[in-house]
């Protein structure tokens, strides 16, 4: 696939539906399965979400994508066609969901602007194979052939608008259509279908047009014949057939009546057709389709207004309006912080820039709500993994779900799907015992697992807790121990402390690997990410009653709080959640090692020093530790101390990446994007993570 | 797959850009950049050092809230470093969905070339001949042609980084 | 000319759009159904209609037919998909300018837009 394709809004477009329409079949898959039945609202409703992938994807030439689409949607159109049809429920929905899940790595990857390659054989056989059951079970396989036959029988068509006889005068026409224009048979039908007011009579062929699709095959071979007999003139006709659409050749001229009747003679048949014959299936689906709005005409009208009211933005743009206001709140403090203004004293203008402070504020606020998603597409996808999760180990586990309204920054949410699904996955195999183990111990049958969301200040908590079988302190603690993670003896440590090792890189505490949360995944890297997106994980259990893990994520990415410092005439910022401290250190606090390293000790802990002027090869008077500072940095219990000029302020800032031009040339470490400040200037944010930073704990 | 597809969207305003040069002097040479790829003209202002980057990215700007960043064509092309004064500007180029600032000695005028006078580049022994796609001929100067391309080409830049590392 | 899209499926609604958008063609408003569909009509009178057939609320189809009573110069082109024969038949029966069948390329699509002129 060509690479600038990918930025074409169609695909993006196209990227963009099918996920969702992906995300919400699964949903319907898993409600569906709850209740143990399809209703007809999701009948329809999967019927139409694979047309309308089908047709999509067609457009976009993922073929394979389409065909298996369009296999689902003749399953759904048999089940919707034919009431009280009898079909098997739950492998329908495994075939789905497998659909699901292969529709959803190629759309990874075409996302990634790779070729969606993804291998469909098996899973379309599959699809194929129950649908031809499903046909069969049901006597529902229609042979061709009895269509066919009485079909040929209606050989004719006449067209009698008037009985002016006497003008008429006789033609003959031969259309051919363009190559790949698709239902000949139905483009003849439409020349026929608009013909009426102008001809008195018209008999064609191939003739059965309207029932029989192989006539596209001698449409193509042969052309379509037109006799027609006509007051109209000449000229009017060949107008009107010109005029058709996909009109490859058009041979028209006068006939002699002679001719007319020799054509005519050839189909014999004298019925008369007023109307054409539509097939029963679509009649009754159009029957169907008025019964259903009869019913649910009240419910339509809130649906189309709730569909108009929503629109989709593209992040982009979003992002690109947060900068813009960001910008405009940092115009509105140059102006209204001038010093030769204020200098000033006018009252007028103090009124006037608080309210331009209150407005751009306010903005600044709207701007971030908008960028703010709920979590509950999120929380949906929990149900699939609890579903397969305890199908495979039969387990009966059940997920409840709360505050999935809660909203966060979009950002964020891509980041937080991950650990919680590494999280459930884990309650489920390794917290919640199975059924015997439950019953033996007193408990329901049936494992739960609760999901909760809520707001807490300028953070989000997520709450995932199980009534499994807990945390063993102990074993925890030893196996920390043997592992040289700890040195305290278990008194010493709190619950908390001891729960939080499982956090550990390197801990994990059940030894085999199972299919699902094994893979050498653990509880770290789940700390990890949720560390990356500046939040944390807290961990707390009682045993044999479960555990609960409780994610601490912050709201937005996009503004961060910040320490502004100087280096030189470089700027830079510090994210305040990795700043601990910030002091003047005495000369001899400093230690050197014999490799000329500098540290220092602050309380008895020796911490690796960082002289950024140094570090980044920056100009600056300030060397010598007495004239500068230290600002103590810590991040994943790791920490060291930058060594910059001075202090110029903590603020909020709006995060930045640097160019792509710069990005390009070299990822510069420590480096984690920029901000502008107050006066316009730019300041280079510090990704702390990326310094030399030394566990001092455990020294 | 999709190369029927491509077609599909081509954009059809590229035409009445074409032959049309922005001229600019490094010294005593001008030069000119293909109109096609050139945003803005600003004039020289404060620029934030990056850390370790080659010494011809002099860092980045703050242009109206987006932040971009800037080379020198002199130290590109092996030039002689000169002190910007207030005739020194920032040529604001698009290239590939990349935006770069190039600061030069000052900008000339937008001038046609028309195809048949521009020539391919002879060898020139400057440093900054491998980013010089053709020569052009206007009146009696000869205006040396950028290869925008080349002069933010990824290769070199890799070139680059494994030689800085 | 004015024209309205009318698709559920918002990746054809841009797909047609960008389509057409460089020709001569205006777009005047999109829908997402056979109901919106009716409605906007009313509204902007558009001179040509593409309209998909399977929607919510209210078919291709139904639309077509409301929105031809409403006015019998609207030209209709019905965009559809490979085994909706029947369906077109019925569409064309119905007043249905012309048809097109899903997948197709901006040339085939401005052909048929062609002919409607």
């Amino acid at each position: 696939m060509n690479n600038s394709y990918i930025d074409e809004p169609m695909l993006e477009a196209y990227v963009y539906e099918t996920s969702q329409i992906i995300e919400t079949l699964e949903q319907l898959m898993i409600q569906s399965e709850k209740i143990g039945t399809f209703s007809v609202d999701a009948i329809n409703e999967i019927f139409r979400f694979m047309h309308t992938i089908k047709g999509s994807s067609a457009m976009m030439m993922f073929n394979e994508i389409s065909t298996l689409a369009h296999k689902i949607e003749d399953i759904f159109y048999v089940i919707r066609e034919n009431q009280g049809v009898r079909y098997d429920f739950s492998t329908l929905v495994d075939c789905i969901l497998e659909s699901v899940d292969y529709y959803k790595i190629e759309l990874i990857k075409i996302r990634n602007g790779e070729t969606p390659d993804g291998d469909t054989a098996s899973l379309t056989d599959k699809v194929n194979d129950y649908l031809e059951i499903l046909k069969e079970d049901n006597g529902l396989k229609k042979t061709k052939k009895e269509t066919e036959t009485k079909t040929e029988k209606d050989q004719k068509y006449y067209i009698r608008p008037s009985k002016k006889e006497d003008s008429a005068k006789y033609y003959k026409a031969k259309i051919t259509f363009k190559k790949d224009c698709e239902m000949e048979n139905i483009r003849a039908y439409t020349v026929i279908h608009n013909i009426v007011e102008l001809v008195e009579e018209v008999i064609y062929k191939p003739s059965d047009i309207i029932d029989n699709d192989q006539s596209i095959d001698e449409i193509r071979a042969n052309g379509f014949l037109l006799a027609i007999r006509s007051t109209s003139s000449e000229e009017e006709i060949r107008k009107y057939l010109e005029k058709t659409v996909f009109l490859e050749s058009l041979d028209f001229e006068e006939a002699e009546p002679d001719w007319f009747k020799e054509f005519e003679v050839i189909y014999q048949d004298q019925e008369i057709h007023e109307d054409i014959k539509i097939p029963e299936t679509s009649k009754k689906y159009i029957e169907n389709q008025k019964v259903k709005k009869e019913k649910e005409d009240s419910k339509q009208e809130v649906t189309t207004t709730t569909t108009q009211s929503i629109i989709s933005v593209n992040v982009d743009k979003l992002d690109m309006l947060m900068d813009m206001v960001g910008e405009l709140v940092i115009a509105e403090a140059m102006v209204s912080q001038n010093p030769e203004v204020v200098r000033l004293e006018i009252e007028s203008f103090d009124k006037a820039s608080r309210q331009l402070h209150k407005i751009s504020s306010e903005l600044q606020d709207m701007v971030m709500a908008i960028r703010m998603v709920a979590l509950s597409t999120t929380f949906m996808k929990m149900h699939r993994i609890v579903r397969d999760m305890t199908r495979k180990l039969s387990k009966d586990v059940v997920l409840e779900v709360y505050g999935e309204e809660t909203e966060v920054d979009k950002n964020i949410i891509e980041k937080i799907a991950d650990p919680l699904m590494h999280i459930i996955r884990n309650a489920i195999d390794h917290g919640i015992e199975d059924e015997k183990e439950r019953i033996a111990k007193g408990k329901s049958k049936q494992g739960s697992i609760i999901l909760e969301a809520k707001n807490s200040g300028s953070d989000v908590l997520i709450i995932i807790k199980d009534d499994g079988k807990g945390l063993d302190k102990q074993k925890i603690y030893e196996k920390a121990y043997n592992l040289g993670l700890i040195y305290q003896s278990i008194e010493d440590m709190n619950d908390k402390d001891i729960y939080r090792l499982i956090l550990h890189p390197g801990f994990s505490m059940k030894e085999q690997v199972t299919e699902f949360s094994g893979r050498g995944v653990g509880m770290d890297v789940v700390a990890k990410n949720i560390e990356s997106i500046g939040g944390s994980v807290i961990v707390d259990s009682v045993i044999s009653k479960g555990t609960t893990i409780i994610l601490k994520i912050p709201l937005t990415l996009a503004i961060i709080e910040g320490m502004n410092i100087k280096v030189g005439e470089s700027r830079f910022t510090i994210p305040i959640a990795s700043v601990k401290e910030s002091f003047r250190p005495s000369n001899k606090e400093i230690i050197r090692d014999p490799d000329d390293r500098e540290m220092i000790m602050v309380r008895g802990l020796c911490y690796p020093i960082v002289k950024l002027y140094e570090h980044y090869g920056l100009q600056t008077e300030v060397k010598n530790y007495e004239s500068g500072i230290l600002i103590m940095v810590e991040e994943d219990d790791r920490s060291c101390c930058l060594l910059a000029d001075e202090l110029l302020g903590q603020q909020q800032v709006v995060v930045k990446s640097l160019p792509n031009y710069i990005k390009r040339y070299k990822q510069v470490k420590g480096l984690g994007g920029c901000t502008l400040l107050g006066d316009g200037s730019i300041s280079l944010i510090l990704d702390v993570g990326e310094f030399e930073l030394s566990n001092v704990h455990e020294k | 797959m999709n190369e029927d597809m491509n077609g599909f969207f081509e954009d059809q305003e590229e035409d009445t850009q074409k032959g049309k040069f922005l001229t600019f002097s490094l010294g005593e040479e001008s030069y000119g950049i293909d109109i096609m790829y050139v945003t803005e003209i600003i004039g020289i202002q404060p620029i934030t050092v990056v850390p370790e980057l080659p010494n011809f990215v002099k860092g980045i700007i703050n242009l109206r809230g987006k932040i971009i960043a800037v080379m020198d064509a002199r130290l590109k092309f092996n030039k002689a470093p000169k002190e910007y004064n207030d005739r020194t500007c920032i040529i604001v180029i698009d290239i590939a969905q990349l935006s770069i600032g190039i600061i030069v000695d000052a900008v000339a005028e937008v001038i046609n070339i028309s195809d048949d006078n521009i020539v391919p580049p002879p060898n020139l022994n400057s440093g900054g001949r491998k980013y010089i796609k053709s020569v052009g001929k206007s009146d009696n100067s000869v205006i040396l042609i950028l290869d925008c391309e080349k002069l933010l080409d990824e290769q070199e830049i890799d070139e680059l980084k494994s030689s800085n590392d | 000319m004015r024209l309205m899209i009318v698709d559920d499926a918002s990746f054809m609604r841009v797909a047609i759009r960008r389509m057409i958008e460089r020709k001569e063609y205006e777009v005047v408003c999109e829908a997402e159904d056979g109901l919106q569909a009716i409605e906007k009509f009313q509204k902007y009178r558009p001179d040509v209609i593409t309209m998909d057939i399977t929607m919510p609320n209210l078919s291709g189809i139904e639309a077509l037919k409301e929105i031809k009573k409403l006015s019998s110069t609207v030209k209709v082109v019905m965009v559809s998909a490979m085994g909706q024969e029947a369906l077109i038949r019925e569409a064309v029966m119905h007043g249905a300018n012309s048809f097109i069948v899903k997948p197709f390329k901006e040339d085939k699509l401005l052909e048929v837009l062609e002919s409607l002129k």
